[in-house]
């Protein structure tokens, strides 16, 4: 993607990982923050759970979705910046941004507007529910717009109510769609010179990926019920105890020569001579006992060498990895997916790993990888490199705060110490010398 | 001037089951001219997965594989034959990217590795899916999608703590996949378009899944911490699902959860008693604040609660739509989400349409999932011109 900028008015996840995957396939990726309303991943998970100093450089989640990325800060309450804004997205290929409608429209940034300056611009608008709709200016966040696809509904313990993950994931296949979207207008605008609008609804993009249960309801009126880890056919089918703290193996049987392969593995040959679990039929009917019957097995094993005993007995099974083992997985290692970015020594940050990008491209040699950027660290080189001001006006910039170094309001970050996190089950547990663990997988010398 | 964003870019299909074919689908539904090649006599293995229309199973009724299918052509080819081979490569050569979703080594075997490939089409784009990638030490273990949650680092910080680790339903982690396989090929199509240079595009479903991963293997390197599932009574509002008289919310609040306003919207006096006055305090009766919560929405009903959450400051609920809701969903509907389409054995459906909109090529549906084969004499006979008496004979040899 190398040749196409971007001008991006990203927040939390939606757009910013989405035009990560574009910055990562070579695009220029300008990240416009505001130093008076403080993005909130600047503020949340701070390196050693720490805020002191520029705590806005330190945040893991900035970080992560913000790579190779250039910094711009700009005071959009004056007509100075967005006057500076419109100058920028003149001279660029795409601007993305999730904010309600109603940001833009205060802003004049509607897509009407822009293609005025910038004719062939593709501009994506990336909201909760859409940019149209009686819905189009209600606040969401991820699991907002997760419980609206659909997904949520049919999502959780057989017994319980529906269930969302820890993490914003329905923001994580809005940006993947995204990418794709403004990829296709790409390669259209390449053939016709035509740019355009482009409109994700998070909500409806989940709802892309759950059509069975969209579409038995439509043709058969029926609605699916929630049945934790269990499958229709595969039995059994769900998540086992391992020996240790919360460790756990998932199995997944779909056929006799699999059960077999189970039963032989766990050294628990007379389960075939039982009829309830004859076949995947009466192993389905008999799902609570056989659960009862392998955890009392697996809760014997570790996690991992379980799993590659079934593997090598061709059973699909995988240890239920932590955030920690993410990181340490041998196979993960091998690809180098978790990458080292070298981060700017006033963070005081080490280099740390980072999860790449979910594809790879074999023929294209990987760049290395430039890490998020500090706030306005690219103010001066953007303003007169791309836009030609001269010093005199970068100076006025800055002295009358049209662009910043840091925010000028500050989002206090909550900061609740480990052993409380532990004892509150938000964290399983930490390591008092996690830096020298990391250190010496990821950066040795 | 083209009227469909991906119009004229030429794609075989040998994708299976799901992650690939939502890819290609993609592709497909903005416009790119996708040819799919299944196996004589079988087809794709999605087709004999439901549900199906009364639940009468059937290998043209599948409503996900209608789903998945749409504006794609269906061709059967052996590719294990000498003919079925040839046939295929008078295809490539007419192809600008080709996907495929076997497990790694199953193209080498058939002799279409990419090196292959990319030498009989010089400046061929080649996207495969796969479980672990195509390389590692996982590379040929086997998966479905819970094994893909697990290893994915997805499963670990789903559920409740003190239950097993959970998943989403149905088959999140294929579609994710193929997403971004979607993204990984139409970058590599446009960089090709510009320069006519090949790719082989290597997409691991397990990686899929471990990059939408927020703050999770971070926590670590961060802060040494290992982020765990859902726990319950933290003396906050509770960020999950949480029963209403007909359904589920999700009491979400945009940044740190103001208890005046909360108070307030739930029009609940209690929680402003001393007791639950200071996050200490709510932490101490943590469980008498989870009754008191548990009670006061027990009162409500979604919608209302959904939409009256809106107009107050700070609140950004959820509302948990079952299937209905969403067909029904005034929002949805406003948007036109919803497609209804005509399929010769499925009859007329109503399936889920544009994932996105685009202003000047929009999604469109143009044609119906494909029967196996339907496209055999169109592609082979019209395109490819192979006679009549030829193709009798290619489908007496069980080729096509």
């Amino acid at each position: 993607m190398e040749g196409i900028r971007v001008v991006e008015m990203g927040q939390l996840i939606a757009i910013p990982a989405a035009t990560k995957l574009l910055a990562d396939m070579g695009a220029q990726v300008i990240r416009i923050e505001s130093c008076s309303r403080l993005e909130l991943y600047r503020a949340t998970s701070l390196y050693e759970n720490s805020a002191d100093g520029d705590y806005w450089n330190r945040a893991a989640n900035f970080y992560e979705q913000n790579r190779n990325k250039l910094g711009l800060t700009l005071d959009l309450s004056r007509p100075r910046g967005v006057e500076t804004l419109k100058e920028l997205i003149a001279v660029s290929d795409v601007f993305a941004e999730n904010f309600t409608p109603r940001v833009m429209r205060n802003f004049g940034l509607e897509y009407s507007n822009l293609r005025r300056l910038k004719p062939d611009l593709i501009m994506v608008s990336s909201t909760g529910y859409g940019h149209t709709g009686p819905w189009s200016e209600f606040g969401a966040i991820g699991y907002s717009t997760e419980a609206a696809s659909g997904l949520t509904h049919i999502t959780g313990y057989k017994d319980g109510p529906p269930a969302l993950p820890e993490i914003p994931y329905a923001d994580y296949t809005a940006a993947e769609h995204t990418a794709f979207a403004v990829t296709a207008a790409l390669l259209y605008r390449a053939r016709t010179g035509v740019g355009q609008f482009i409109d994700v609804s998070h909500s409806e993009t989940l709802s892309s990926t759950v059509p069975e249960a969209l579409m038995d309801y439509a043709v058969n009126g029926r609605t699916f019920e929630r049945m934790g880890n269990r499958h229709p056919e595969m039995a059994p089918h769900g998540c086992y105890p391992c020996r240790g703290n919360d460790r756990w193996i998932v199995m997944a049987i779909a056929t006799d020569a699999e059960w077999t392969s189970l039963c032989h593995t766990l050294d628990a040959s007379d389960w075939l001579l039982d009829s309830r679990f004859a076949d995947a039929p009466s192993r389905r009917t008999h799902h609570d006992e056989l659960d009862r019957l392998i955890s009392e097995v697996t809760h014997l094993w570790d996690h991992y060498e379980l799993m590659h005993q079934l593997q090598a007995a061709g059973v699909a099974c995988g240890a239920v990895l932590d955030g920690r083992e993410l990181l340490f997985d041998p196979h993960l290692r091998a690809r180098s997916f978790y990458r080292t970015q070298i981060h700017d020594a006033s963070t005081g940050m080490p280099p740390l790993p980072y999860a790449g990008a979910p594809f790879k491209m074999l023929e294209t040699t990987e760049s290395s990888v430039c890490p998020a950027p500090l706030m306005g660290e690219h103010n001066r080189d953007m303003l007169s490199g791309l836009l030609g001001m001269p010093e005199s006006t970068l100076q006025t910039l800055e002295s009358d705060g049209i662009i910043g170094y840091g925010p000028v309001s500050h989002l206090e970050p909550t900061i609740v110490p480990l052993e409380d996190q532990k004892r509150q089950g938000g964290i399983l547990d930490y390591d008092p010398d996690f830096k020298g663990t990391v250190r010496k997988e990821f950066y040795p010398t | 001037m083209p009227n469909a964003a991906l119009e004229g870019i030429r794609v075989l299909d040998l994708t299976h089951h799901i992650a690939g074919p939502y890819c290609t689908k993609l592709l497909a539904d903005y416009g790119a001219d996708v040819t799919k090649i299944e196996r004589p006599g079988h087809g794709d293995p999605c087709r004999r997965i439901g549900p199906f229309p009364q639940d009468q199973p059937h290998p043209e009724k599948s409503l996900l594989f209608a789903y998945l299918n749409t504006n794609k052509r269906s061709v059967t080819l052996d590719l294990k034959s000498e003919a079925g081979t040839r046939i295929f490569h008078a295809l490539l050569n007419e192809a600008d990217l080709v996907v495929e979703s076997f497990s790694p080594r199953v193209m080498l075997s058939l002799g279409l590795d990419y090196e292959s490939l990319r030498r009989s089409r010089p400046g061929l784009v080649m996207t495969s899916i796969s479980n672990f990638g195509q390389s590692g030490p996982y590379r040929d273990y086997k998966a479905t999608d819970i094994v893909e949650y697990a290893l994915g680092g997805m499963m670990y910080v789903f559920g409740a703590n003190h239950r097993e680790p959970l998943k989403h339903a149905l088959h999140q982690a294929q579609f994710k996949a193929g997403t971004n396989a979607a993204t990984a090929s139409a970058m590599a199509v446009y960089r090709q378009q510009l320069v006519g240079e090949c790719e082989w595009i290597d997409i691991s479903i397990q990686e899929s899944m471990a990059s939408a991963l927020r703050d999770t293997a971070s926590l670590y390197s961060y802060m040494g911490a290992v982020r765990r599932r859902h726990a319950e009574h933290t003396g906050d509002i509770p960020r999950s699902p949480t029963k209403v008289r007909d359904g589920h919310v999700v009491p979400i609040s945009f940044g740190a959860v103001d208890w005046e306003v909360t108070a307030d919207f739930l029009d609940e006096p209690r929680l402003r008693e001393p007791r639950f006055s200071t996050p200490e305090g709510r932490m101490a009766r943590a469980r008498e604040l989870d009754e008191v919560l548990r009670e006061s929405f027990a009162r409500r009903n979604k919608f209302e609660t959904f939409y009256e959450a809106q107009k107050r400051r700070g609140l950004i609920y959820g509302v948990v739509q079952t299937p209905q809701d969403v067909l029904d969903s005034p929002q949805y509907q406003a948007r036109g989400y919803f497609v209804d389409i005509e399929h010769a054995a499925i009859g007329t459906a109503t399936y889920p349409g544009a994932p996105f909109l685009m202003s000047e090529t929009p999604w469109q549906a143009r044609s119906p999932a494909p029967a196996l084969g339907q496209h055999n004499d169109e592609i082979l006979g019209g395109k490819l011109g192979y006679p009549p008496g030829e193709l009798t004979r290619l489908r007496a040899a069980g080729v096509i």
